[in-house]
């Protein structure tokens, strides 16, 4: 199975720590670990799950043996990462933060009256990254019309990370 | 308990560290919590920093006090108590 894993820029995992493998003209070494949701194993995503774990760069991984499915995640017994995304770049994060910025600015004044303390928190937060603005501009759609605004919100970003990155979803 | 299915404020992350740390939690709040710390800046410096910590807490061990400097210390303690 083709999933996806974004990793530190020195290749190693955000909560982990652990010093992948990388990919160099051919595929990473396998990684082996019993598979226990957020406990233990080789934890990736599946596109419509990106926007939650955006971070600095971004591999294509191969999951093998034992798969669990959780909300926002998957964990393997075995994987190794096939290629590093060269997409997902500097330039593309920018972009994409900046879709978020605009969007997050387009919901807030999309009702009367406007939610200004929540824009008011959009262009600050830009510098922390496409991570943080993807969520504030789900929380302003959540403010404005509940929970299933927020997932249709995240399913938007990740549709937007698909099409941009050119993944099937 | 989150206040909402889908995500966690910076309060909650507080309250629910040492559970995280533990392993405690369970699956869709370890999720909630690990999403927040990826967008969060101050709340994974706040987990780092807990880690930290209980890491060094770990590398204490006991010290044997000598009774000559054991017994006037709890004097101290003792008197400072009562004053």
């Amino acid at each position: 199975m083709i999933a996806y894993k974004f990793l530190r820029p020195d290749g190693t995992s955000a909560f982990t720590g652990f010093r992948w493998n990388l990919p160099e003209g051919e595929p990473g070494g396998w990684v082996d670990a019993p598979p226990d949701l957020c406990r233990s194993g080789v934890h990736a995503c599946r596109v419509s799950d990106m926007p939650f774990w955006v971070g600095p760069t971004l591999y294509e991984v191969e999951l093998a043996g034992e798969i669990v499915e959780g909300r926002s995640k998957l964990v393997a017994s075995r994987a190794r990462l096939l290629r590093r995304i060269e997409a997902w770049d500097e330039g593309l994060r920018d972009v994409y933060t900046r879709m978020c910025a605009d969007r997050a600015h387009e919901l807030a004044f999309s009702v009367a009256p406007p939610l200004e303390s929540w824009d008011a928190v959009i262009e600050p937060s830009f510098p922390e990254g496409p991570a943080l603005l993807g969520f504030v501009a789900a929380r302003i759609a959540e403010e404005i019309s509940g929970a299933e605004a927020y997932r249709a919100e995240r399913a938007s970003q990740a549709g937007w990370l698909a099409e941009r990155l050119g993944l099937e979803t | 308990m989150a206040s909402s299915p889908d995500h966690i404020t910076c309060q909650e992350l507080v309250e629910q560290v040492t559970e995280y740390l533990d392993g405690a939690l369970s699956v869709e709040e370890t999720e909630l919590l690990e999403q927040h710390v990826n967008f969060c800046e101050g709340c994974d410096w706040y987990l780092d920093e807990m880690r930290r910590t209980i890491a060094t807490g770990n590398r204490l061990r006991e010290v044997h006090v000598p009774d000559k400097v054991l017994q006037p210390l709890l004097t101290a303690f003792r008197e400072r108590r009562q004053s």
